[in-house]
């Protein structure tokens, strides 16, 4: 009995020693890897952290640069929508055209994805193939001279709407391709079947094909409604008025300093500009990382 | 018309012949109707991207203006030549680059390490959260994470020269880096900039790779007495190269062709490091005299096939060996 208690306590007594480490000691590598992870999420957050803060601040802290406001003003948002005139027509500018794009964007996209994968026309290799190498090519950049001509032949030089067309094209090679290897995971066999039911195509896309596709559709949401709502090359060049250009367009030439232009008004104006993405993000995260995982990553 | 067709005296019985022309019409009606889907994608790729750049070759040599009421010539290479020779030409292109090496270890090295970090995270809450955070950015449209750095490395209110002016006190006022604006800074800063900006982006691409490797690969190495960098080196690195590949290049090719952050941080300096041969051809196309968009042209089409050189070997170098 004493012998076997003493083997007992011969066995344990390293365990309990290994516990005496503490929880520290036990916990090194797991505690070095969340700091350094945390140390890269404050990397990504604090220049995010500092505008809000800054839309927050009275002018003297916002020239003083201190991070925490001594205290908070809320006045700056009312301000720049009842004195900024052109605030609410760059901002329904901005809505206006990313809601075009991502919309027909879409549409252009889903069909394309079907019928490459499950019609299969002549020249879809083609199509698909073109598609891709576009990817390669510096495309937005080098056809600004002609698209700059087609766009003022078309009379929609300084036209908001106009501006509508070659964003489609910024992300659409991009969104078909995530379209098509989304299409490629519903089974051929299930549109087969339909067509045996009498399904027409156009059936079969919106009742088989679409509820499939979900979460890569949320995709080419973001994607698109990211590009269009950011972009600048395009709206710079092919826009020239104040009151036709996008808000993030008229917030990169406005220069801080004093009157309707001082920093704590532009933060504000940012913060309402940057908002509407992260919280549409947010709530689609789920369904975006699925989406992200089946889509792009085997695409 | 079906009996014009059964009179004709050919070889075949009549009721055979409509049968195949029903099918063979059939198939046609069904591939018009495929392609009914597949135009609206067609229309705006070749109206907006094949055809403006074929329209751009076409440009390139000819010595169009595009304010100017005389008509163009076509005047071959001259525009090549003329750009060729040129030491701009070449100080753009170099600019490009420089850029590119400064941009992309970061992009790659940082996210990868953040990738196999969060991929050890054994709690699935807090995963969850890390990748949403991490994704933060990739949502904040490309000109507002421009402003966003704008203000960062702005030399009165910006957080950046505050901390090393005031709170550090390695600079004094005065003595304070400039960022932005054409210094000799410029490049490095835009290239910490997008680094940040693809920090999350391309750890969440590294994680689906990761996602990707059978864990008991990595346990069993361990088991053999491998250590963390062998593990890394011998069994992660080789699955993840597929990815590394695609974002090599992917980003090679978006920092050459680098335009919106130059307007936004650089303007048309010539001696500018970011007056990159992407400025080049905007200042010569939108700006500059009469618009030579010929010329142009031509300075567009040198860097995209100087860049297309690169990415044909990049892609042979990370060719699949097995």
């Amino acid at each position: 009995m004493a012998t076997t208690l003493h083997a007992l306590d011969a066995v344990s007594l390293p365990r309990r020693r290994r516990r005496q480490r503490g929880w520290l000691a036990r916990h090194q590598g797991a505690i070095l890897r969340h700091s350094v992870i945390i140390l890269f999420l404050l990397i990504i957050l604090l220049p995010l952290a500092w505008v809000l803060l800054m839309s927050f601040k009275t002018l003297p802290d916002a020239m003083r640069g201190v991070f925490w406001p001594s205290h908070f003003d809320f006045t700056h948002y009312p301000f720049v929508f009842s004195k900024i005139k052109t605030l609410p027509v760059n901002l329904f500018n901005s809505i206006y055209v990313t809601t075009g794009t991502v919309l027909i964007t879409s549409v252009c996209a889903v069909f394309g994805g079907y019928a490459l994968v499950h019609l299969r026309p002549g020249g879809a290799a083609f199509v698909t193939a073109a598609l891709l190498m576009s990817l390669y090519f510096p495309v937005r950049v080098v056809s600004l001279i002609s698209v700059y001509e087609i766009q003022s032949f078309l009379g929609l030089i300084n036209s908001t709407s106009g501006l509508i067309l070659p964003y489609i094209t910024l992300n659409l090679a991009i969104s078909v391709l995530i379209m098509r290897s989304m299409f490629q995971l519903v089974p051929h066999e299930l549109f087969e079947a339909a067509k045996i039911d009498g399904a027409g195509p156009w059936r079969s896309l919106w009742m088989i094909g679409l509820p499939m596709v979900r979460n890569g559709l949320v995709v080419i949401f973001i994607v698109n409604f990211v590009t269009a709502w950011g972009e600048y090359l395009l709206c710079v060049t092919l826009t020239n008025d104040q009151d036709t250009r996008t808000m993030p367009v008229v917030l990169a030439a406005a220069q801080g300093g004093q009157g309707y232009w001082a920093w704590p008004n532009l933060a504000a104006v940012y913060v309402i500009v940057v908002l509407p993405g992260i919280i549409a993000f947010s709530f689609a995260q789920k369904l975006f990382f699925k989406g992200l995982a089946e889509g792009v990553v085997k695409g | 018309m079906d009996q014009s067709i059964a009179q004709t005296p050919v070889g075949m019985s009549p009721p055979a012949r409509s049968g195949l022309r029903r099918q063979r019409n059939s198939a046609w009606r069904e591939n018009a109707g495929a392609w009914v889907f597949l135009l609206p994608a067609v229309v705006f790729f070749v109206g907006y991207q094949v055809f403006p750049i074929i329209r751009v070759v076409w440009i390139s040599f000819t010595d169009y203006q595009f304010l100017s009421d005389k008509p163009a010539h076509w005047i071959w290479f001259a525009n090549y030549a003329d750009a060729l020779t040129d030491p701009l030409m070449w100080a753009s292109l170099w600019r490009a680059l420089y850029f590119t090496i400064l941009f992309l270890p970061g992009t790659i090295v940082f996210p990868l390490l953040l990738a196999i970090l969060v991929d050890r995270v054994k709690s699935p809450r807090l995963a969850t959260l890390y990748r949403v955070i991490l994704l933060i950015p990739a949502v904040i449209p490309s000109t507002l994470v421009f402003v966003l750095w704008k203000w960062m490395y702005n030399y009165q209110v910006g957080p950046i020269n505050h901390l090393l002016v005031d709170t550090l006190g390695i600079f004094t006022m005065q003595g304070a880096p400039q960022w932005l604006g054409g210094t000799p800074l410029t490049l490095p800063s835009i290239a910490i900039m997008e680094v940040w900006w693809g920090l999350g982006y391309h750890a969440i691409f590294f994680l689906a790779g990761l996602n990707a490797i059978p864990k008991d690969l990595p346990e069993a190495a361990r088991i053999d007495g491998a250590n963390e960098w062998q593990v890394f080196w011998h069994v992660t690195r080789p699955r993840l190269a597929p990815i590394m590949m695609i974002l090599v290049v992917l980003r090679f090719g978006s920092a050459m062709a680098v335009i919106d952050e130059y307007l936004i941080f650089g303007g048309f300096n010539r001696a500018s490091p970011t007056y990159t041969w992407t400025m080049f051809m905007y200042d010569e196309a939108f700006k500059t005299g009469l618009w030579r968009q010929g010329f142009g042209a031509a300075i567009g089409m040198i860097g995209a096939i100087a860049m297309m050189c690169v990415v044909v070997v990049l892609l042979r170098i990370f060719r699949p060996r097995d």
